[in-house]
């Protein structure tokens, strides 16, 4: 998962937040902001909406602190509410498609990145990042919480509320698809 | 394009991030050019995928201001300091009222008593 760094200083916030000091949950935002927008990008492909999803997660999660218990890291808990918040906002926004992420790409805030990845280059990522936006809804969140962020099938099931065959089928046609998509623009024979 | 070929592309999109790092390739996707080059290009893709994983990219600078709204204003210590201070300037808007309540009375009555 893209959150892997341990944060001890998050225990203390989290005790302070969740006795109601609102400064204590506003760094608590301010540290992990950046993480829950950016998985809320990858699952609903539309900057607007991604930071909608984002502020309804983080309050979502305010509202829940006095029954988060600790049992996963903030980090982890933060991500599932994202997650339910990005598939419930995106449903009610289906109507309202959003084109595919066409727009200027940011480079990294602060990754230390391997050799290897950061060899990719920046013109993959865009191709990439609009073939994802061409996914439909369902197939793209299976993809990036399975590829992206390496979730179990089980609790993606769980939290998309289907079946862990349909997610498996659904990541098969999403990998095929995003194939197809950025290998088929560039000219390369099937 | 054989059989084999098509076994090969049926099972390159249901890999995983497990079996590309064991390399689990049959030994026709191995020999055959095609089927190299078409694994190179999922491999390629689980590369990207993963990659991007890695990144994070900056909230807009509204996030924040958002969520302190939403949550009920700007962020609140429970500092014993600023209790106190709140409870003075409380008491002190108190007693300012009252005295102009008090004023507000007693010039009522002047003005009816007088009249």
């Amino acid at each position: 998962m893209a959150s892997g760094e341990v944060r001890p200083e998050d225990g203390d916030l989290l005790l302070r937040a969740r006795n109601g000091d609102r400064a204590a949950f506003s760094e608590l935002v301010r540290a992990h902001q950046n993480e829950v927008y950016t998985l809320a990008l990858r699952l609903v492909a539309d900057r607007d909406l991604a930071a909608d999803v984002a502020q309804e997660a983080f309050v979502r999660a305010w509202r829940a602190l006095p029954r988060f218990r600790g049992e996963a890291r903030f980090s982890t808990w933060i991500h599932r509410i994202t997650v339910n918040v990005a598939w419930s906002q995106r449903r009610r926004a289906s109507r309202h498609r959003a084109d595919p992420l066409d727009e200027s790409f940011e480079e990294p805030v602060s990754r230390d990145l391997s050799p290897e990845r950061a060899a990719e280059s920046a013109d993959m990522r865009r191709r990439l990042l609009d073939a994802l936006g061409t996914l439909s809804d369902p197939v793209r969140s299976v993809v990036v919480l399975k590829d992206v962020y390496d979730w179990p099938h089980a609790e993606i099931a769980a939290h998309l509320g289907i079946s862990v065959t349909a997610a498996k089928v659904r990541l098969h046609r999403g990998r095929r698809q995003l194939r197809e998509r950025l290998w088929q623009e560039a000219g390369v024979a099937r | 394009m054989s059989l084999r070929c098509v076994a090969v592309r049926l099972s390159l999109p249901t890999m995983d991030r497990v079996a590309w790092q064991e390399g689990r390739l049959g030994r026709h996707a191995t020999s055959c050019l095609r089927c190299q080059a078409e694994t190179a290009r999922y491999r390629k893709l689980h590369r990207s995928l993963e990659a991007l994983g890695q990144i994070t990219e900056a909230a807009p600078a509204s996030l924040l201001a958002g969520v302190e709204h939403a949550i009920g204003g700007p962020p609140v210590e429970s500092s014993p300091v600023r209790g106190r201070l709140a409870g003075i300037a409380a008491a002190a808007g108190a007693v300012a009222a009252a005295a102009a309540g008090t004023a507000a009375v007693v010039a009522w009555r002047r003005v009816h008593g007088a009249a």
